[in-house]
């Protein structure tokens, strides 16, 4: 009795041994034999992750010292008659340039990735790209938008658009992936037109048929944009 | 035959007593087994799904653009922070340099003011579409661009570039090519995404001539009118 006993036990043991070593393996080959790509890859993503830590601490800081030369100014501007005239214009000038809060009528445009096609591996078609992005807040211009903020980033007159495969990245800021949330404050009546039009936004709306990629939007009468948060100065373009 | 039942009915309780936690144990031990296996097979296929379509040289390319922007944001942050430390004098002399200042960098940012400075020039004869041209000015943007204009039309974000009949319209006027497409702003950046941009287009054969020239002192002339808002307040 207790020598079969002892032989259940290394039998089970063995099994177990052989099991768990098969399990192993089985899991090194599908996961862990990427495993020093992964390691790299992994790096290279704590460093992006670091480099956007320190991006939106900036964003802050920038934000932060604006709010502070507005009331330094505002403070001055009540001293002097010639001090407010000017704070006055450059308010202005700061409203269009994005780099102040904007309220009014728009759209909200969801933006989403869609389904990989079965017959297209590899492609990428079914992602959100910077292009589509880009496309869409030039049709907002074109339908009478005063202003415009992706995914809570005011587009401003130095805006542009850039990415990799999934990603968006504007301006100096960290990058965004779906979903996209692109908020426009102006003529809402002819946005909501533009984006009925199904001539418009002709690769994106393929692709929303194709694999599926949301686009949806939504009128509403009272929306806000933020203020810029990135650098809103030149360095090498000078008035004539 | 009916002693085996009897048999294995006989001490019920020891049987149970003796099995259980073992049992239990082993059942525990599977339990945890299972749990710690699950877990690392999830946090595994988790890194590796959220890096999908992040290869290492997208990422380091979004490294190498991270720093620059971080660049351009610390020194923007160092130069409203000395901005601020002069205010604090509580001089409007001081306040109305730098509201005049700030006046001058935004009438160039919104392309209300003629502009000079280091550039581009590129120039292309092909029948491009509004797309191409939207994605000529995004490019040059993204290579570092202050100041642009499309055929001496200003182009500001929010400058609309459509179709219009046969042709196409700048800001609602008509614009034909061949194009000539100038930018101020980084030398180094704009020459090479010039270069990049009219290399990629002499590729196709729609395009007749694609070039560009690099200017030490490019003037841009042409302005745009500010549009006042009509729906949004600040």
């Amino acid at each position: 009795m207790t020598v079969r006993r002892t032989g259940a036990y290394v039998l089970v043991a063995v099994t177990a041994l052989a099991f768990g070593f098969l399990l192993a393996t089985q899991i090194r080959t599908q996961l862990l034999v990427p495993g020093n790509q992964v390691a790299r890859t992994q790096a290279l993503v704590r460093t992006v992750q670091d480099l956007e830590k320190v991006n939106s601490d900036y964003r802050s800081q920038i934000a932060g010292l604006r709010g502070e030369i507005d009331n330094l100014e505002g403070q001055a501007a009540q001293r002097s008659d010639a001090t407010r005239r000017l704070q006055d214009e450059v308010a202005g000038l700061r409203a269009h340039a994005g780099a102040t809060t904007l309220r009014g009528p728009g759209v909200t445009v969801d933006l989403g990735n869609g389904r990989p096609g079965p017959d297209q591996p590899g492609k990428t078609s079914y992602l959100v790209n910077f292009e589509d992005v880009q496309d869409l807040v030039n049709l907002l211009f074109e339908g009478g938008a005063e202003g415009i903020a992706v995914n809570g980033h005011r587009i401003s007159p130095l805006s542009s658009f850039s990415g990799s495969t999934g990603t968006v990245v504007i301006d100096q800021g960290n990058p965004l992936s779906s979903p996209f949330q692109v908020v426009a404050v102006g003529n809402r009546n002819q946005m909501e037109q533009q984006l009925s039009d199904p001539s418009t936004l002709g690769d994106l709306r393929n692709r929303q048929h194709q694999f599926g990629l949301a686009l949806d939007f939504r009128g509403s009468p009272d929306l806000t944009l933020p203020a810029a948060d990135s650098a809103l100065s030149t360095s090498f373009a000078h008035p004539s | 035959m009916r002693t085996r039942p009897n048999q294995s009915g006989l001490h019920p309780t020891k049987s149970a007593t003796s099995r259980g936690p073992r049992a239990y144990g082993i059942g525990l031990l599977i339990g945890v087994l299972a749990f710690v296996a699950v877990v690392q097979v999830r946090s595994q296929a988790e890194v590796v799904r959220s890096l999908e379509g992040q290869d290492s040289t997208a990422l380091a390319f979004l490294i190498d653009d991270l720093h620059r922007a971080n660049d351009a944001l610390a020194s923007d942050a160092a130069m409203l922070g000395t901005r601020r430390d002069a205010l604090r004098g509580g001089s409007n002399q001081e306040a109305d340099a730098q509201l005049n200042a700030e006046a001058g960098q935004l009438r160039v940012i919104e392309g209300l003011v003629a502009v000079h400075g280091p550039g581009v020039v590129i120039t292309v004869d092909a029948p491009l579409t509004p797309l191409d041209l939207q994605d000529a000015v995004n490019t040059l943007r993204v290579a570092g661009a202050e100041a642009m204009s499309v055929n001496d039309h200003r182009i500001v974000t929010g400058s609309v570039i459509r179709l219009a009949g046969d042709g196409i319209t700048v800001d609602g006027t008509a614009a034909r090519g061949p194009w000539s497409l100038s930018a101020i702003g980084e030398p180094t950046r704009l020459a090479g995404a010039a270069d990049q941009m009219t290399r990629s287009l002499r590729d196709d054969p729609r395009v007749r001539h694609a070039d560009y020239r690099s200017e030490s002192d490019l003037a841009i002339r042409s302005t745009v009118v500010q549009r006042p808002f009509v729906y949004g307040s600040a």
